[in-house]
């Protein structure tokens, strides 16, 4: 048992030097040599960056800075640590509600201050085990083959072990993740048939979802946050399907209980004050977007989008002077961030204008334009152009605002989530657009072209598709869709006639449009497996 | 930000008041351990040893209470093997028993799942056992077992039992525990101990607490059914 823990690396983070030494002292009596520390968050991160641990024991409450939570979130969401390290957060003060802020990185155990030598050895031993288990599961997710990995959950699964209800629950993230809806359907009744889980239950509200059965999905999620009131995933999930049905109020309302909860989610505090602006309640507004940029001042997930909000509703309460403050403020706290500038630009344009100053206006109007042309990306474009949409609103620029809100709608024809913020930025500013005549159109047009395409591959006249499917992809370039099918036709016609240069140089220029827009995005795994098949045959 | 919240200074208190009896437990276990140590009385080292983990508990109660009365208490229901559990809970006061000449043992079905939130359960049981080391002669043991579709998870020790009062008091209200048992008539510790049990909520059963004198060991009982 001593060998388990002399091989594994451990990275020991608290502020407190005497709590630091304790815990050192503690592991190395259980035969730990390798022991890193870190007295902060920071430190913690830059650890991390240059070395690989095997355990991470950090505490929740490290002073100012970072807390625990958010050297998790950074080290996930940068993926510094990969599925095979294991994070323990040590909390004092039993504070669940802090950790519940962010669903989406939780660590991988919890140890409440003070623990007993005796106590640290079982726990190590049990996530050991659970770990060693997962091993070939983690090589599958960090060469990013889902499929493998589901592959490989179900050898485990079918042994029956005893951590069988973490391994259904990670085999139906997968399937949700991969769109295996049937197969995540599957697995969750497994669980369900045994005990009312709430975490599967919101798996079947989140299939329900992506399956567009926003009515069923709408009855789950309200269920689930009547039965458990504290589950704040139900809230937010809830709130999206409201979203999708048109309901901003009803979802600013869902948002609203669940900050009350827990107020400490950042995505949560940023979509209520969307919403809330939306619906004209400013007060409501600024607040949450008060609360968003507070919390996201030490998080990875800060984002310039955070203050043009703020300002923008600070603007809308009539407070001029504090909101260009803040918009002063974004250079300052994103001078890495080319982005950045666009945001100060396109926010103090707006609150300029409610300020009557025309021509300060103009002129933010106008750098705002030069930086996003200087841009040039496709990467958030339509994030961007929303942005940019509601300033050119805000100005009077209707038809400069209806263009690009027409690029947008064309570039996410089937995203209902980017769609529904059109629809809500017209309803926002006023604008006079019809949005939802407009997305009706240019879905019949989009999907008359992809399905002429997919006609015109079944029929064996590949050119006539690829030339109809590039031209489409070439017009609506942050067109995901579009995109990845004109790249499987290319790779259809070379799987039957042979491979070209100048096709392998087109699919890689449509994969890499999709795996800019949206890296996580489940159909690049099949063009990705299909790419390499034909090179690796070739060479 | 500048209105003070009030249980944001709880729980910071708390914090730092954890974090000094970390390091009192730390170092007292080194103290207890070393076999160099010639100054200190192992003793009245264990005794402090015992004394502060009892003040852990008591503030991990009054924390958990104080929350529950501004219902900003969350519940995390995991799956979990009761086995393990119980191997960790009994790892944890394992050093405090034998200093105290105390025998700690757990009785359980390796394959048992239970669902309960992790970390309430676990302060429900390290204060019964806390508990329990004041009247166990020799013995203390925690077991786990299916019953009637509850989850039953029970504390026991070889002392003299609970007395009668203590008992009627459970007898009553299965429903309305909460309300036979207030804080101010009963110890802290069942107070505690019934809210959390009735926290666990499967369909329409709920969870409860119950006491009762010699089930496997001659001495108190403490019975917690979870759903």
């Amino acid at each position: 048992m001593a060998d388990a823990f002399t091989a594994k690396s451990f990275l020991v983070v608290d502020d407190f030097a005497d709590m630091r030494s304790a815990i050192k002292g503690i592991l190395i009596s259980l035969g730990v040599t390798r022991i890193d520390q870190a007295n902060n968050g920071k430190e913690a991160i830059a650890k991390l960056q240059n070395k690989h641990f095997d355990v991470i024991l950090c505490d929740y409450n490290l002073g100012p800075g970072k807390d625990g939570q958010q050297v998790l979130e950074e080290a996930r969401h940068r993926r510094l640590i990969g599925v095979d390290t294991i994070f323990i957060m040590i909390t004092a003060e039993n504070t669940r509600e802090m950790v519940m802020g962010a669903v989406e990185y939780a660590p991988d155990s919890y140890l409440s201050k003070p623990f007993t030598k005796e106590l640290l050895r079982t726990r190590l031993t049990k996530l050991f085990e659970r770990k060693a288990d997962l091993t070939k599961v983690n090589e599958a997710l960090m060469a990013k083959d889902t499929a493998a990995a589901i592959r490989e959950l179900d050898a485990l699964i079918a042994a029956k072990p005893r951590n069988l209800g973490e391994l259904l629950k990670l085999k139906s993230e997968l399937c949700i993740d991969s769109s295996r809806l049937d197969e995540a359907m599957a697995t969750l009744e497994q669980v369900l048939a045994i005990r009312e889980m709430p975490w599967a239950r919101l798996g079947i509200g989140k299939i329900q979802f992506q399956r567009k059965q926003y009515d069923q999905a709408l009855e789950t999620f309200r269920h689930l946050t009547e039965q458990e009131p504290n589950f704040i995933a139900a809230y937010d999930w809830l709130a999206k399907t409201q979203v999708a049905k048109r309901r901003f109020a009803e979802a600013e309302e869902t948002l609203r209980l669940a900050v009350r909860l827990s107020p400490r989610g950042i995505q949560r505090q940023h979509t209520l004050g969307e919403l809330a602006l939306n619906n004209g309640h400013t007060e409501i507004a600024e607040g949450a977007y008060e609360q968003a940029v507070t919390l996201a001042k030490h998080s990875v997930l800060n984002h310039p989008a955070l203050f043009a909000g703020l300002a923008n509703s600070k603007s809308a309460n009539g407070k001029y002077d504090e909101a260009l403050k803040v918009t002063a403020e974004i250079n300052k706290v994103f001078p890495d961030r080319p982005e950045a500038s666009f945001y100060a630009a396109s926010a103090t344009a707006l609150v300029k204008t409610r300020q009557g100053d025309k021509a300060g206006a103009e002129a933010a109007l106008a750098e705002a334009e030069q930086v996003l042309a200087q841009l040039n990306e496709t990467v958030h474009a339509s994030e961007h152009a929303l942005e940019m949409a509601k300033t050119y609103a805000g100005l009077g620029r209707a038809d400069k605002a209806t263009a690009l809100l027409r690029q947008v709608i064309a570039n996410n024809h089937d995203d209902d989530e980017t769609l529904n913020r059109v629809v809500q930025l017209c309803q926002e500013s006023g604008l006079d657009y019809d949005a939802e005549t407009a997305i009706q159109e240019v879905q019949r047009d989009v999907v008359k072209t992809n399905n002429e395409g997919v006609r015109l591959i079944k029929q064996g006249e590949f050119e006539a598709a690829i030339q109809l499917l590039t031209q489409a992809a070439n017009e609506m370039p942050g067109n995901k869709t579009i995109n990845l099918n004109a790249a499987k036709a290319i790779l259809m016609y070379m799987e039957r006639r042979g491979v070209t240069e100048e096709g392998l140089r087109t699919v890689r220029c449509y994969i890499d449009r999709v795996q800019s827009l949206a890296p996580d995005d489940w159909r690049l795994a099949d063009v990705n497996a299909r790419l390499r098949k034909l090179t690796t045959t070739k060479g | 930000m500048d209105s003070l919240d009030f249980s944001d200074i709880l729980a910071s208190s708390i914090h730092d008041i954890k974090n000094s009896l970390s390091l009192i437990l730390t170092n007292l276990e080194d103290l207890i351990n070393n076999p160099d140590n010639h100054i200190a009385n192992p003793r009245q080292a264990s005794l402090l040893q015992h004394e502060a983990r009892r003040a852990n508990n008591n503030l991990i109660q009054l924390l958990t209470l104080y929350k529950l009365g501004q219902r900003q208490l969350a519940m995390r229901v995991t799956a979990n093997n009761l086995a393990d559990f119980l191997e960790e809970v009994v790892a944890e006061n394992l050093s405090v028993c034998r200093t105290l000449d105390l025998e700690l043992s757990c009785r359980c079905d390796p394959d048992l799942e239970g669902y309960f939130d992790l970390e309430l359960v676990r302060g429900v049981l390290d204060s019964t056992i806390g508990n329990a080391r004041r009247y166990a002669r020799s013995q203390i043991e925690i077991s786990a077992d299916q019953e009637d579709d509850f989850l039953v998870i029970r504390v026991e020790d070889d002392g003299v039992g609970f007395p009668p009062a203590l008992l009627n008091l459970l007898e009553y209200g299965t429903g309305r525990q909460g309300d036979s048992l207030n804080p101010g008539r009963t110890q802290l510790g069942l107070y505690f101990a019934s809210r959390i049990a009735q926290l666990h909520r499967n369909g329409a059963r709920q969870g409860r607490i119950q006491l009762r004198n010699g089930h496997h060991l001659p001495g108190g009982c403490f019975e917690l059914w979870l759903p």
